[in-house]
């Protein structure tokens, strides 16, 4: 059997390197401890800020259905559609830089996750999966909700802060996403993607909890970390491995690694 | 064979002796993480591990030298300022981590108690059980060796023994294994390891906010979803004992197509990690 073959699925090694540093550099944009702060600063445009938007200008985002009314893209029956550049490029908003910044990033992962089972399921439904194991429809189900659930705590962080919510999935990650799911055939390679979507939400957590200013954001972020880590583990159980963080031969590892994270 | 007590607290001496013999002074925590992460292996998790202990231990370099730093720049009452607080965040940081390593010890000792039964560790037992018991106890040993040198990076003492306001509850759930069916048996070690994950993991997301240095603050964080998967798997488990599917405890291909509906919910059940049943920061230091 295959094994973690998901690691080559989702960009390249440069693009999360990217990504990371990215992240590091909104956190050295910031000297402020804490969210509040954060909104009286200057909203000029950092360097993250310029990468992040070219780079979803490039990549596109799918915006998720919002109380505006926008649809759904569809993401199952290997569309690839992408939104406007124009649409995409205003991520991540204007004006978010530090803990929101990462609020904003955080909740597009979670979006993605969302748009990811959901899709599964809707792909499962219309019978393009094959059989469906009854386990993993309420598995399915149930983590879609609490993806939801992690996107609305960060979106009403954001709003808490004056900030609109963050309604696209991450832009960075989203084309990729969009193409590996088109090659998705069965609840093994379903199990596969969103193995993969569950590894980098939870590495990115990880990473953050010990970057984020904000007592509240990091509170968050360490409580949604863990909720992750489980979802990988039944993901593993469901594929048939050692249900752990383990290493790309297998091993399980007592330390959850972060090569991965967003 | 049944559990017997005396057992446990003998094992629960031998981890802490263990504890005591394994960690020479001598050995910086690298060297022991990377140690006890040997597996025969070299890959890139084992890698990540290595690096992150690295990280871990400049961190914590670079943030005395900034003092020195400072120091010699004539900033000397900034200094003392920045030294007392750093003292005080320090002391919390020392408390958390031997509280963290006491959880660990304890965890140790009960894996190993629980490997002694037939039905655990035993030819009786199921074999992904008797695993997880495996893996998990040697993770709870390297997670102890990080949790105190990290604390003694600090200037703290190992926490080389089980935290005190748990071994009680341990005793107690040992002590009526011995008069258990074997299911029976089962079902109380998973219920007692369920228990002991689940405080480790809400105890270490807590701590993950409370430590004031960033590497340890990292270290929580790259502890606590593993406690986490442990009660998630635990919590599968013990779904599926009590269904009476004792035999879809198992790895084997079409395992999942014969998982009833609720054993892929069970498993994740909150989506934010609690901390109510978190120890007090302090409840484990040495004292």
């Amino acid at each position: 059997m295959s094994h973690d073959t998901s690691e080559t699925q989702l960009g390249s090694e440069r693009e999360l390197v990217a990504m990371r540093n990215d992240l590091d550099q909104m956190h050295g944009d910031v000297s402020l401890p804490a969210l509040r702060e954060v909104l009286g600063s200057p909203s000029g445009t950092s360097r993250r800020t310029f990468l992040f938007g070219a780079g979803a200008a490039l990549a596109g985002g799918a915006l998720l259905a919002s109380g505006a009314g926008a649809a759904m893209p569809a993401l199952a029956g290997a569309s690839t559609q992408r939104l406007s550049a124009a649409r995409a490029a205003a991520f991540p908003p204007k004006g978010l830089s530090g803990d929101l910044a990462v609020a904003a990033v955080a909740a597009s992962l979670e979006n993605l996750a969302v748009f990811a089972y959901d899709s599964g399921l809707a792909a499962a439904s219309a019978g393009k999966l094959g059989t469906v194991p009854p386990a993993v429809a309420t598995f399915a189900s149930t983590v879609k909700g609490q993806h939801q659930q992690h996107a609305d705590a960060w979106n009403a962080v954001l709003r808490s802060h004056g900030k609109a919510a963050v309604t696209v999935t991450n832009p960075s990650l989203t084309p990729t996403v969009q193409s590996d799911f088109a090659k998705v055939t069965d609840i093994a390679g379903l199990a596969q993607l969103a193995l993969t979507l569950e590894t980098i939400a939870a590495q990115t957590y990880q990473v953050e909890t010990s970057k984020l200013k904000s007592t509240a954001a990091i509170e968050l972020s360490a409580s949604i970390q863990p909720v992750e880590m489980q979802h990988i583990a039944i993901l593993y159980f469901v594929l048939g491995l050692y249900p752990g963080a383990q290493t790309a031969a297998g091993t399980p590892v007592a330390f959850n690694s972060t090569t991965r994270a967003a | 064979m049944t559990a017997d007590p005396r057992a446990l607290a003998e094992l629960l001496e031998e981890a802490q002796d263990r504890q005591s013999d394994a960690l020479h002074p001598t050995r910086d925590a690298l060297d022991e993480v990377v140690e006890a992460n040997r597996t025969g292996t070299a890959d890139d998790d084992a890698l990540g591990n290595r690096e992150f202990h690295v990280a871990h231990q400049r961190s914590l370099a670079s943030s005395f030298s900034g003092a020195a730093i400072l120091g010699a720049a004539g900033g000397a009452a900034l200094v003392g300022v920045l030294a007392s607080a750093a003292s005080a965040a320090s002391s919390t940081d020392v408390q958390i981590l031997q509280t963290a390593a006491s959880i660990e010890n304890l965890a140790v000792g009960t894996y190993k108690t629980a490997l002694t039964l037939p039905y655990i560790g035993g030819s009786a037992a199921n074999p992904i059980v008797t695993k997880f018991a495996q893996v998990t106890m040697s993770q709870h040993m390297q997670h102890a060796d990080a949790f105190n040198a990290a604390a003694r990076q600090l200037g703290g003492k190992a926490q080389n023994k089980p935290d005190p306001a748990f071994v009680p509850v341990v005793h107690k759930a040992v002590a009526s294994l011995a008069s258990d069916t074997a299911a029976q048996g089962t079902l109380g070690v998973v219920a007692l390891a369920m228990e002991l994950e689940n405080i480790a993991a809400e105890t270490y997301v807590k701590g993950a906010a409370l430590a004031s240095h960033a590497s340890n603050k990292a270290l929580f964080a790259s502890i606590m979803g593993i406690e986490a998967q442990h009660v998630a798997v635990l919590n599968t488990v013990q779904a599926l004992l009590t269904s009476g599917s004792p035999q879809l405890i198992s790895l084997a291909p079409g395992t999942a197509a014969a998982l009833p509906a609720a054993a892929g919910s069970v498993g994740v059940p909150h989506a934010f990690y609690q901390t109510d049943k978190a120890a007090p920061a302090g409840q484990g230091a040495v004292k």
